[in-house]
């Protein structure tokens, strides 16, 4: 009996993501000038893209897993 | 959840190609759905002021004083929103500062209005970029949400009756001669 | 009986996987920005690490990103990865004491439970290159290329990534998708898996007869070849002011050549102790599948990082991944300090076993290298940054401690490898030393 994880967290995942989605449609949302600390480096999913990639290269050479990347977003929304 | 049973443990089989399948399909309703609401009305997609309405009234305070938009009529008005975390704003300044020499004697008056929260972040990037038109403050954004500023920095030209000539979202240094042009018409009328 | 390892080198640490590099680089684009209004930006940093016993690897890399004010980016990272040190062969321990006299008439004893490794040398170069160009405000199309080339192996690929800016640049959707094209050279040839590995003796008689057996072995094949297709979706979500949420999702397929060139399984008799060697085999179709959710929350001062992934492929591997980071900022502003936590659960691949029992039936496949191995990994470590008084840019120090270890007693082990521990823990050291500055 195999089982993925993977798979069985694509559905718990998405509606957590779908209601995480909701919240930035609610009259309390980030105004576009309330984003100075989004703004800020640290706040980014990976913010030394040098150091990001040591790391996976790292765990990808010991371990069998690949993928998990991060993807854009957040910041200060400028332009 | 059964993933989180240690490996070996005897589990009952599951239908793996169903949920598989769900979650594919919801992938593509869920960007639908964004894509629309993106596109939606008015609850979602805020316009800034639309050219040729009356902008809103506001009175902030400044480093030595206060500014009144009222006593700002007879004049063409830039109003410029900018914050200290804001890339594009270190650009618009030295741009700024020269349009202030240029056309400050032509009837050009700038207000650039500040949305720092911390007052202190405001006034180092200031040291940093010199401003020599006037610069006020509005840390709880309450000017912001009445001129409904889509982005950071947004600009509005006003006219002499204190009416909106111009909006733009945005900046980039490549791109002023469209404004520069507005502005220099606009003071000479 | 006295077996050596393989004369062959031994499965080099750097065979980094083509889609997971041509990822990294679009993904990392995508929030590729120059500080503080800078237009150039430089990187560097240099890796040292020291696996107990086993690899050792200094990696340089260097990144400069250049960003035009209409927000076209464009970035070249090149690195170097140099390996030396000893790697499992994934033969099994002999189970008795074992002396052997060097051709210099040193004496030396290999311990009954010593895991089999041979040792090695290689270096490896890379260049990464990514483009973006932002079309207005909402869409931000990335490209990026990835070349990398070690003694017996090269990687190819590219990659191209889409993002969208929705609800005020509050929600960011990303596209992704990678082709790779890789391939092995492995020294001495491609083997057929599953077949006798040749034991290599001392002495120049011995060594042209093995050699020879080897090649009739060897498929008479040089090279190999690896296709990696991949995919990702992922969305971002700015929820307060101070929380942004990521959720992304990969699927990567691999075709081709998926095997260890050099790692190998011990054949054992009924007591237990290993009489022969056989090269390992695994499928040549690899479908992998990855969900991550991640978290960055500012609490004023500090900001925790918090991600989980879960993957699983078809080769029956699965894993959990949970990583922690809280960045703190010390008074002053210009230094800060941030430890680092992660952890790692991994279930071993169907056709993972530790050896072969003499007289059974082969396998259709089987490989022993702990990678694919039941394992669990856990990090603990710490960074600091600061600036050195007036001079520009900025230093950090980051060093970690990774312990990696794995069920080594399994229940099906045979006489004399019962009372050995076959996946001792190992326990790595790594020091990064980096410079990051704009202008």
């Amino acid at each position: 009996m195999k089982v993925h994880p993977a798979r069985e967290l694509a559905v718990a995942l998405l509606l957590a993501a779908l209601g995480a989605l909701a919240s930035g449609c609610a009259a309390t949302a980030v105004k576009p000038w309330d984003r100075d600390l989004l703004a800020q480096k640290k706040m980014q999913f990976a913010p030394s893209p040098l150091q990001y990639s040591i790391d996976q290269h790292t765990y990808f050479s010991r371990e069998g897993s690949t993928g998990g990347l991060n993807v854009g977003g957040g910041g200060c929304g400028c332009n | 959840m059964a993933f989180l049973l240690p490996a070996g443990a005897i589990r009952p089989p599951r239908h793996r190609g169903r949920l598989a399948r769900l979650a594919v399909a919801l992938i593509p309703a869920l960007v639908a759905a964004l894509g629309a609401l993106s596109l939606a009305g008015p609850a979602f997609a805020k316009t800034p002021p639309a050219t040729g309405r009356k902008a809103p009234h506001f009175a902030l305070p400044t480093a030595h004083g206060t500014v009144d938009s009222d006593s700002l009529r007879g004049r063409i008005v830039y109003v410029d929103f900018w914050a200290s975390w804001c890339d594009p704003c270190r650009r618009s300044f030295p741009w700024m500062a020269d349009l202030h020499q240029r056309l400050g004697r032509h009837g050009l008056t700038i207000v650039a209005i500040n949305l720092d929260k911390d007052r202190k972040a405001a006034e180092k990037f200031l040291a940093e970029h010199p401003a020599p038109f006037t610069v006020a403050f509005d840390p709880e954004g309450k000017t912001a949400e009445a001129f409904q500023v889509p982005a950071m920095p947004t600009s509005f030209v006003l006219g002499r009756s204190g009416e909106i000539l111009h909006a733009q979202a945005g900046f980039d240094p490549a791109r002023t001669a469209a404004l520069d042009a507005l502005l220099k018409e606009a003071c000479s009328r | 009986m006295q077996l050596n390892a393989p004369v062959r080198p031994a499965a080099s640490r750097s065979r980094l996987g083509a889609a997971a590099c041509a990822l990294i680089a679009s993904a990392a684009t995508a929030v590729a920005r120059a500080d503080g209004g800078a237009t150039t930006q430089l990187e560097a940093a240099t890796l040292i690490y020291g696996e107990q016993n086993r690899t050792d690897v200094v990696e340089p890399l260097l990144r400069i990103t250049r960003v035009r004010p209409g927000g076209q980016s464009l970035s070249a990272q090149i690195g170097l990865d140099v390996i030396t040190g000893a790697s499992p062969t994934g033969a099994s321990p002999s189970g008795k004491v074992q002396t052997t006299t060097t051709p210099s008439g040193n004496v030396e004893t290999t311990s009954a439970s010593e895991i089999p490794t041979t040792s090695f040398e290689d270096i490896r170069g890379s260049l990464d290159l990514d483009w973006t160009r932002p079309l207005g405000a909402l869409v931000s199309p990335a490209l990026g290329m990835h070349i990398s080339r070690e003694k017996d192996y090269q990687s190819l690929g590219a990659n191209a990534t889409l993002a969208l800016s929705l609800l005020h640049r509050r929600t960011t959707l990303t596209f992704g998708g990678g082709l790779n094209r890789d391939r092995v050279f492995p020294i001495g040839g491609i083997v057929e898996g599953l077949t006798p590995v040749v034991a290599t003796g001392g002495g120049g008689g011995e060594g042209v007869e093995a050699a020879e057996a080897e090649e009739a072995a060897s498929t008479g094949v040089i090279a190999a070849d690896k296709n990696v297709t991949s995919a990702l979706v992922g969305v971002s979500q700015v929820v307060t002011r101070r929380w942004l949420v990521g959720l992304s999702a990969s699927r990567t397929v691999e075709d081709g050549y998926l095997t260890e060139p050099y790692k190998v399984l011990s054949v054992l008799d009924i007591g237990g102790y290993p009489i022969s060697s056989l090269h390992e085999k695994r499928p040549s179709s690899r479908k992998r599948t990855s969900l991550l959710a991640s978290s960055v929350y500012h609490f004023g001062i500090d900001v925790l990082n918090a991600s989980y992934r879960a993957y699983g492929d078809d080769w029956g591997v699965q894993s959990h991944t949970v990583e922690l980071r809280l960045r703190h900022d010390l008074t002053g502003g210009d230094r800060w300090v941030e430890p680092h936590v992660r952890w790692y659960w991994q279930h071993a691949a169907d056709f993972f076993r530790f050896s072969l029992n003499e007289g059974d039936p082969l396998p259709d496949f089987a490989s022993s290298d702990a990678r694919i191995g039941s394992i669990r990994t856990a990090t603990l470590g710490a960074a600091c940054g600061f600036r050195l008084g007036s001079y520009p840019g900025e230093f950090s120090v980051r060093a970690e401690y990774l312990a990696q270890w794995g069920d080594g007693h399994p229940a099906d082990a045979v006489g004399v490898q019962r009372t050995l521990d076959l996946m001792p823990p190992v326990s790595t050291g790594s020091l990064m030393l980096g410079y990051s500055v704009g202008w």
